[in-house]
């Protein structure tokens, strides 16, 4: 065992996630997923009492769109806590979203090998 | 004459005389016996007097002997008893600490799931209350709480004591300046104020709040922690402030059974890091009003306290990804280790830093084509090798970031 002194570090998130929420509901990932691209509306200021938190994800999502999962990743926090954060924002309007963009389009597999045949005449 | 000594008057007279002296005669004698007799006895007296307050001096001094042996063997008594009470509580403290990194990790793996994040909140909030008591125990048997890493916000210092309590969605933080704690008194003074929040939110009525007031005063910083109870009777408060201002190690038996430990922990925890916690004034909602005064020596003016630090601990590599890094840096940083190190996340990908906008005002945060800003610069002198991966990488991602962002303009996704 650990010798007791003042120098032992003390790890783990010092402020609690459900403080972060304040013990509210998280909300269901159907509505911001994983993949939800958001932004901050233009000319927006933040919330003039916004926790530490808020504050944080305006300066991350200030320069362009990030995935839901981004943010939740740079805050540190579990993505349904900085999913709640995020729906909060976006009810007060500040958040712009849009959803992931489709998966690409699934090619005849012909059309693949008729390029490779090409490209193989062409190059050797 | 003759006639006279046939008298018999005579003769009853001498036989009655002769009768009287050798009564006297006898009477003397007895009273000289008697008189020898009550000399020996006040003798025999005065000496047994002399005996007695001898007795009674060696019983007073062997009361007292027995007395301060008493004190002695309870206080060996004592300490020993907290010697093994802070050798359990370490454990119990070292075991909760482990189990809160668990849960940190799990709730970040399992992080998109609301139902199991809710849950594992459930068993965060018992494990903090839990670790709470075990570090109050073992601060009245002498032990450490241990040390936090970074300075943090009195804010998040706050809302970390907070966390710590039964009814922590009861308490409202006003924070009217936030200053930073230093790193060695962030731990303990999390400690006191969720036992004053502890104690506030208990001897309310529940459907109440509990107000945390943190306000600068000339000397340093206050927290101030109102509640709308009743308040204490003028006992409860010389007990209070005996026990918020500890002449000796604390008795643990005097602390009543279900002790109340949470006066006793503050007094133990505000001697020994030097910051002052009093309930002796009165609160305006007509509660108790309790005041931790934290002195200038205890803050600092490290630029962490713009994030929030409490995030992300050194044992959680998957959070690695500080907000601290990613918040604007104040004007007057000191450029330390966790400043400098903004390039990337644990994960080696870069970082998005919008701290450059506050810094050349003169360019706007978002350029005409709606795109990302334009590279940031870096304030720190090249050749710097996390510096320059990050250069890179970060060209990298703004690039991918362009080409997602070219579809802003189009608009049609605003909700």
């Amino acid at each position: 065992m650990t010798r007791p002194s003042e120098d032992d570090l003390v790890t783990g998130d010092f402020v609690r996630s459900y403080v972060i929420t304040g013990g509210r509901r998280l909300p269901s990932p159907t509505d911001l997923s994983l993949h939800t691209l958001v932004t901050l509306a233009p000319d927006r200021e933040p919330p003039r009492r916004a926790s530490p938190e808020v504050r944080a994800i305006w300066d991350i999502c200030a320069g362009g769109y990030l995935s839901v999962a981004e943010v939740a990743a740079h805050l540190g926090l579990p993505t349904a806590v900085a999913r709640l954060l995020l729906t909060d924002l976006a009810e007060q309007g500040h958040l712009l979203r849009r959803a992931a963009p489709p998966p690409a389009q699934a090619v005849d597999r012909g059309t693949l090998e008729e390029v490779l045949h090409g490209l193989h005449a062409l190059f050797g | 004459m003759t006639s006279l000594l046939r008298d018999p008057l005579l003769w009853i007279l001498l036989v009655v005389l002769g009768a009287a002296v050798a009564a006297v005669t006898r009477a003397r004698r007895t009273n000289m016996a008697l008189r020898v007799q009550e000399d020996a006895l006040r003798r025999e007296l005065g000496a047994e007097k002399a005996g007695r307050a001898l007795l009674r001096e060696e019983t007073a001094a062997l009361e007292q002997r027995h007395r301060e042996a008493l004190a002695e063997v309870r206080q060996e008594a004592e300490e020993e008893t907290k010697a093994v009470l802070k050798a359990a509580m370490r454990t119990l403290q070292v075991l909760a600490d482990e189990q809160q990194l668990i849960i940190d990790r799990t709730q970040k793996n399992y992080g998109d799931d609301p139902g199991v994040v809710a849950d594992l909140m459930e068993i965060d909030h018992a494990n903090s209350q839990f670790n709470r008591r075990a570090q109050g125990i073992a601060v009245l048997c002498g032990g450490w709480l241990g040390r936090r890493e970074h300075p943090a916000s009195v804010f998040d210092v706050a809302r970390s004591a907070q966390g710590r309590i039964r009814h922590f969605d009861r308490v409202e933080i006003n924070a009217q300046v936030n200053v930073t704690v230093v790193s060695r008194a962030v731990e303990p003074l999390a400690v006191v104020l969720a036992e004053l929040l502890a104690n506030a939110t208990n001897y309310s009525a529940p459907e109440m709040p509990v107000v945390v007031g943190i306000q600068a005063v000339p000397n340093g910083v206050c927290l101030i922690v109102d509640d709308y109870g009743v308040g204490m009777s003028q006992e409860e408060k010389d007990r209070a402030a005996a026990l918020l201002s500890p002449q000796g190690p604390v008795d643990l038996l005097a602390l009543g059974n279900p002790p109340k430990f949470g006066f006793a922990v503050s007094g133990v925890l505000a001697a020994r890091y030097g910051f002052r916690v009093s309930v002796d004034t009165p609160s305006p909602y007509g509660g108790v009003r309790a005041v931790v005064l934290l002195p200038g020596d205890l803050l600092t003016a490290d630029a962490d306290a713009d994030a929030p630090a409490g995030r992300a601990g050194a044992g959680a590599p998957a959070a690695g990804a500080r907000i601290r890094d990613l918040a604007p840096a104040a004007p007057a940083v000191v450029p330390t280790a966790a400043t400098r190190a903004v390039g990337t996340t644990a994960g080696g990908l870069p970082k998005r830093r919008r701290v450059a906008a506050e810094r050349t005002p003169a360019r706007t945060p978002r350029p005409d084509s709606g795109g990302p800003e334009l590279p940031e610069r870096h304030d720190h002198p090249a050749g710097d090798d996390s510096e320059t991966t990050a250069s890179r990488l970060g060209a990298f991602a703004r690039g991918t970031a362009r080409g997602r962002d070219t579809t802003i303009s189009e608009g049609s996704e605003e909700q």
